[in-house]
């Protein structure tokens, strides 16, 4: 599917592609970030059918309406483009696995090869935490690591 | 307390005069017209020959003009970016040379015929030969057709315009205050490198540009633009250079974020002072003297509105824009508006044939009207185009 651009000068920039089915479509691209979506007319090649003009917010529901937010998919494209690395968030119940204990004296690591990177709790995050921190009730573990070292890191800290 | 009545004459006159644009812009909007050719209009009611005297704020509108006209020029630089330009130039120059040469030839060989000489032919020329970048615009945004196919080509077109008043407007400054052919082939000269060399800043330090400029504050920046323009311009006019050259490479400089904000910041600004520019010019007319320059006027506007639909077809198909398209793209070229204003203004400023602003005013509201009008009706002109391919569909 090609897209040809064409530079509106003093106002920003038009692409279109003809879709599959025949149809000539078109998006005007302003530089005020409002957006004109064009349906050209099939017996007047250049003049257009039908156009929405649409604000920046607009726009950006119409993407994600049409299929699939763009950050999702960059987050899953992230992920494997380090093949096999696995990011789980966890959350301590309390009593339970190994709320109550420390980072070192769980040796995690040791254990199960993942390595817990981050703790969110009550709101606050505490990025790269100690040996001597505690595991307490509530707090969101973010642990990074293969697959399987990750499943293992979680059956761990849930017991 | 003579001061205080001055003052209080001042505010009145202008009060109304702002009102006056205000209500008549309305009723352009409502008739689907720019508001120019309205604001032109009231000009020449409200000025010379008329039942009013605007003695107390005559000096301040005249400055307010000046200033406006800086203004209209900054804010179309500040519309281009400097790559545009650049594109413009080297993809648009054929069609911009035929836009050149058929679009001027009119005015100069009419201000020959008239009799008023070869400066005021060249003038003419201008005038006639430019169209109205800010009534196109806005045309082409009301009638939805800035996706359309041929739009790239008209507004190609405006840029290549845009670029040649940059050269042209120092040179007939010079021309107008009696310099001769030499003086203005320096001044050609000097355009052409001051042009260049401002595009190629621009486009090399328009980060540092964006970093002085851009505050937080859209008040700051306000203040900051308006005040640099403002300097330059006046610096500019003292060494002979077009002070309205000037501020539009001034836009022009100015990049991405910083040009932005600054537009939204100057518009307000800009109609207000812009607004008062058309309304000055109309001042200096007394409609009296509109009559007797009608038929030339006339025939020069159809003569004009012939030669741009001519080019704007040509440059159409020379893009492989099909027959609807050529059409509307030749008539969008029609509208003349702010620049032959600027042009004839400076023109009568320094004292040309007592003809020439009449004429020039009738010319640009003719055909502000009968472009924009055109523009809206393109598509109802019969013309023979060729036949759609079947879709192959259903029943087979």
């Amino acid at each position: 599917m090609e897209v040809f651009e064409t530079p509106l000068p003093g106002v920003g920039s038009r692409y279109e592609f003809t879709t599959a089915a025949g149809e000539r479509v078109g998006v005007v691209a302003r530089r005020d970030r409002r957006r004109e979506f064009v349906v050209y007319d099939e017996l007047d090649r250049d003049a257009c059918r039908a156009s929405v003009e649409l604000t920046g917010e607009e726009a950006a529901v119409v993407v994600e309406l049409l299929g699939g937010t763009k950050l999702t998919e960059r987050l899953s494209d992230l992920r494997h483009e380090v093949e096999g690395l696995a990011i789980e968030w966890v959350t301590m119940a309390p009593n339970i696995g190994l709320t109550g204990r420390m980072i070192g004296e769980a040796r995690i690591r040791t254990a199960t090869g993942a390595s817990v990177v981050a703790v969110i709790r009550q709101g606050t995050s505490i990025p790269g935490p100690g040996p001597e921190l505690s595991f307490e009730a509530g707090d969101v573990v973010l642990v990074i690591g293969a697959v399987d070292s990750v499943r293992a890191a979680r059956e761990l800290l849930t017991g | 307390m003579i001061a205080a009545t001055g003052q209080g004459n001042l505010f009145i006159e202008l009060g109304a005069i702002l009102l006056i644009l205000a209500v008549v812009g309305r009723i352009a909007g409502r008739i689907g017209l720019p508001p120019i050719p309205l604001y032109l209009a009231s000009g020449l009611l409200l000025g010379e020959g008329s039942t009013f005297s605007l003695e107390a704020s005559a000096g301040f509108i005249r400055t307010c003009a000046d200033i406006g006209v800086l203004l209209l020029l900054l804010m179309l630089g500040l519309e281009y970016t400097p790559d545009e330009l650049r594109t413009g130039l080297t993809t648009g120059w054929p069609a911009g040379l035929v836009d050149l040469v058929a679009n001027s030839a009119p005015g100069l060989i009419a201000g020959l015929l008239l009799g008023w000489g070869p400066v005021a032919a060249v003038v003419l020329g201008g005038v006639t030969y430019i169209s109205s970048s800010g009534i196109i615009a806005r045309q082409l945004f009301d009638l939805d057709r800035m996706a359309n196919r041929e739009t790239p080509t008209v507004l190609t077109v405006l840029v290549f315009e845009d670029l040649v008043m940059a050269i042209y407007l120092p040179v007939i400054g010079i021309l107008l205050v009696g310099g001769d052919a030499g003086e203005a082939a320096t001044a050609i000269a000097v355009a052409v490198g001051v042009v260049s060399a401002a595009l190629v800043i621009a486009s090399r330090h328009s980060h540092h540009i964006n970093r002085a400029l851009d505050t937080g504050s859209s008040e700051l920046l306000l203040l900051g633009i308006l005040g640099f323009t403002l300097l330059v311009g006046g610096l500019a006019e003292q060494v002979q250079v077009s002070g309205a050259v000037a501020a539009f490479l001034v836009g022009v400089a100015l990049a991405d974020r910083v040009a932005e904000r600054g537009r939204e910041v100057l518009l307000p600004i800009r109609d207000v002072f812009g607004g008062l520019f058309f309304v000055y010019f109309g001042l200096q007319i007394d409609p009296a003297t509109l009559p007797p320059v009608l038929l030339p006027a006339l025939l020069l506007a159809t003569v004009g509105a012939g030669t741009k639909t001519a080019t704007g077809w040509w440059a159409a198909r020379r893009a492989g824009i099909g027959p609807r398209g050529r059409l509307r793209a030749g008539f969008s070229l029609i509208p003349r508006g702010e620049f032959s204003i600027v042009i004839a203004g400076l023109a009568v400023a320094s004292g040309v044939d007592k003809d020439f602003g009449p004429l020039a005013t009738a010319y640009v509201l003719i055909l502000a009207v009968v472009g924009s009008v055109a523009m809206r009706f393109a598509d109802r002109v019969p013309i023979r185009a060729p036949r759609p391919v079947a879709r192959t569909g259903a029943a087979g």
